[in-house]
């Protein structure tokens, strides 16, 4: 394991610059979720550290070394990539032995074995070690892929959306899986992501990209109660952030120049109008099992929050809205302190 | 609208006509539209073939029609597999297919390799390659006669160039050593990118990421080529030695047209000999059980071959 610096990285392909002028450091033992939409420059990111890029300009430091200009195979990282990037006429026991194997290791067959069967436990597919890797479910294709990264101990493990292509409840596990995983490895991790709830979740920090462009980086509660302008409070929270125009409902505490508020759930009290006077309307109601969601109409503009389960609202309800220190934004889209 | 349209197309039908048709089912329908090309095949595939299997167990002779044929039995197959020159144009056979395969096979696929490293203009020669397998083989077959012709030939000449033998002693066609490998360099120089291609396909059908992991993975480009792309594409490849195992075991027009099976009988491969004893001897029967012969062992042949191609699919 070792740190990973990035330092002014730019990477373009033809007309497109992809990542533009990167600095991004990555301590020992921590795991980095880089979060952000199709095209934001994610995983070219990730294919710089391995090596499968080489940066226009800018240097690539792991653990110490100068690894601008190394070839993929001297730069000791591992890689899991979004397809299921198995060999597809190997045993899930070779494929798990494949990095093991490389003449420059030199592994003796024994420890081998011993280091394979030790990392089919942990992503638990032991029981299908003889298993041709064609003949698995993507689940478990897809934790031979992330097995055959752990079983070397490199400086880095890079992810590339491991678990995009998997179902909802897959999901969940191996996240919970992964980050445990981590943990106990006390693994330098990159991770690739679109999910919001994999990088709250699995981060000790998540990076905000966009247009190639790191906008913010730090813990997942700096990022969700103090993101830095309005694009990086859109990317968290569930549902989404509701971006109202300033005078839109009383704001007395705004300071000078806010032209929108960010608001929500937690940013907002919400009551049934008790005399006369009201802010907006219940559109309905919708019922998720666990929580609803509440969508009220202000004016011309849409709010949706979280309510309670055993909400007294109803649709049609006149309510009174009220802002609690929600977050201010000016033109430019930065936030406000 | 539509089913006014389909309604005009029906009247415009003449009544009698219209009537029958409409009684058709589609499946009668389906029959009726492919029974020209069955009645075609009955009548050149496997009519000849049955009247074939008939013609081998009896003393027929096409040049003589009138004769009275004589039912054989086994006579004819027996005296084949007894027959030391059959014997001896099976091992030439054999001898062709085995260095046309090999030959066509690692130089095709080191092309197919080569090419598929996409360097500047590969399309071009990928092109250029493709040139021979374009050609007729009746041309290929007069071409190369003249290029291994030991007055003016070019082949000749550059042979006695690099070797410094003189011209007029490198009688390709006709040195009973050399006569079998004018054959197979040529069958080698035109059905090389035959097999190129197939391999092209294979190897461009390994996905990229693939590579990526091995490299990340810290394989060498040696193991990357053993561990990767030869298993990935070797399906491929043995589909191209099945393809071109078939056709050479068959073959005929370039033997033909270059030695005729000559000097002697060092190249008479089976299907000149079948030539010989149909054509020249006219030996009908004799050769129709010479015929069902070759083809119940090409077709065993191949028939093991493809279980053994859907194992190493199936991996």
């Amino acid at each position: 394991m070792a740190d990973v610096h990035i330092q002014g990285v730019t990477k373009s392909f033809g007309d497109t610059v992809a990542v533009d002028d990167l600095d991004l450091a990555i301590k020992d033992g921590e795991f980095v979720v880089l979060l952000g939409p199709t095209g934001a420059g994610k995983t070219t990111t990730l294919r710089l550290i391995a090596g499968l890029e080489r940066p226009d300009r800018g240097t690539i430091h792991i653990g110490g070394h100068d690894a601008t200009t190394l070839s993929p195979a001297e730069r000791d990282t591992a890689f899991v990539f979004q397809q299921y990037s198995l060999y597809p006429h190997l045993s899930v026991f070779d494929n798990l032995a494949f990095p093991l194997r490389s003449p420059a290791r030199r592994f003796p067959e024994e420890a081998v074995r011993r280091r394979v069967e030790e990392v089919a436990r942990m992503v638990r597919i032991d029981h299908k070690l003889d298993n041709r890797s064609t003949k698995l479910s993507g689940g478990e294709m897809q934790r031979v892929a992330i097995g055959r990264a752990l079983v070397r101990k490199p400086a880095i493990y890079l992810m590339d959306e491991p678990l995009s292509s998997l179902d909802a409840k897959l999901r969940a596990d191996l996240r919970l899986e992964l980050k445990r995983i981590q943990s106990e490895l006390g693994a330098t991790m990159l991770y690739v992501t679109h999910d919001q709830i994999e990088a709250m979740t699995m981060a000790d920090r998540i990076g905000i990209l966009a247009d190639g462009v790191l906008v913010q980086i730090g813990t997942p509660r700096t990022i969700y109660s103090e993101p830095a302008n309005l694009h990086v409070a859109a990317r968290l929270g569930q549902p989404a952030i509701n971006l109202l125009p300033a005078g839109l409902l009383p704001d007395g505490g705004a300071p000078a120049g806010t032209t929108t508020i960010g608001a929500r759930t937690e940013h907002l009290a919400i009551e049934k109008a008790a005399n006369g006077h009201a802010d907006g309307v219940v559109d309905w109601v919708e019922h998720l099992g666990d929580q609803n969601h509440l969508h009220v109409t202000v004016g011309a503009k849409k709010l949706v929050t979280l309510t309670d389960p055993d909400t007294l609202l109803g649709k049609g309800d006149r309510v009174t809205i009220r802002y609690r220190s929600p977050l201010y934004f000016g033109p430019d889209g930065q936030r406000l302190m | 609208m539509l089913n006014r349209t389909a309604d005009n197309v029906a009247r415009a039908t003449p009544e009698p006509l219209a009537k029958k048709i409409r009684g058709i089912s589609d499946k009668g329908l389906a029959w009726l539209f492919i029974s020209p090309t069955i009645l075609l095949l009955l009548a050149i595939n496997i009519f000849p073939l049955f009247w074939a299997i008939y013609l081998s167990f009896t003393n027929y002779r096409a040049n003589r029609p009138n004769e009275v044929v004589k039912n054989l039995g086994f006579a004819n197959y027996q005296r084949i597999l007894g027959d030391q020159d059959i014997w001896i144009a099976m091992q030439t056979t054999a001898h062709f297919v085995f260095w046309t395969i090999l030959l066509q096979t690692v130089i095709g696929f080191t092309l197919a390799w080569l090419i598929d490293r996409k360097f500047r203009g590969h399309a071009f020669w990928t092109t250029i390659i493709l040139v021979p397998m374009m050609l007729s083989p009746a041309v290929v077959g007069n071409f190369w006669r003249f290029l291994y012709e030991p007055q003016i030939g070019l082949f000749s000449y550059v042979i006695s160039f690099v070797t410094g033998i003189p011209p007029t002693n490198v009688q390709m066609l006709s040195n009973v050593e050399l006569a079998p490998w004018s054959i197979i360099i040529v069958d080698t120089w035109m059905w090389t990118p035959y097999v190129m291609l197939i391999c092209l396909a294979g190897l461009r059908s390994i996905p990229e990421y693939i590579y990526e992991a091995a490299e990340v993975d810290r394989a060498s480009n040696w193991r990357q080529f053993w561990s990767i792309t030869l298993p990935m594409a070797l399906p491929f490849i043995m589909l191209a030695v099945l393809f071109r195992g078939i056709e050479n075991f068959k073959m005929f027009d370039m033997v033909n047209l270059l030695t005729g099976g000559g000097p002697g009988s060092t190249t008479e491969v089976a299907s000149i000999t079948l030539k010989r004893q149909a054509f020249e001897s006219w030996r009908t029967g004799y050769s129709s059980a010479f015929a069902i012969i070759l083809f119940v062992a090409v077709f065993g042949l191949a028939n093991i071959y493809v279980k053994a191609l859907n194992k190493v699919k199936q991996r």
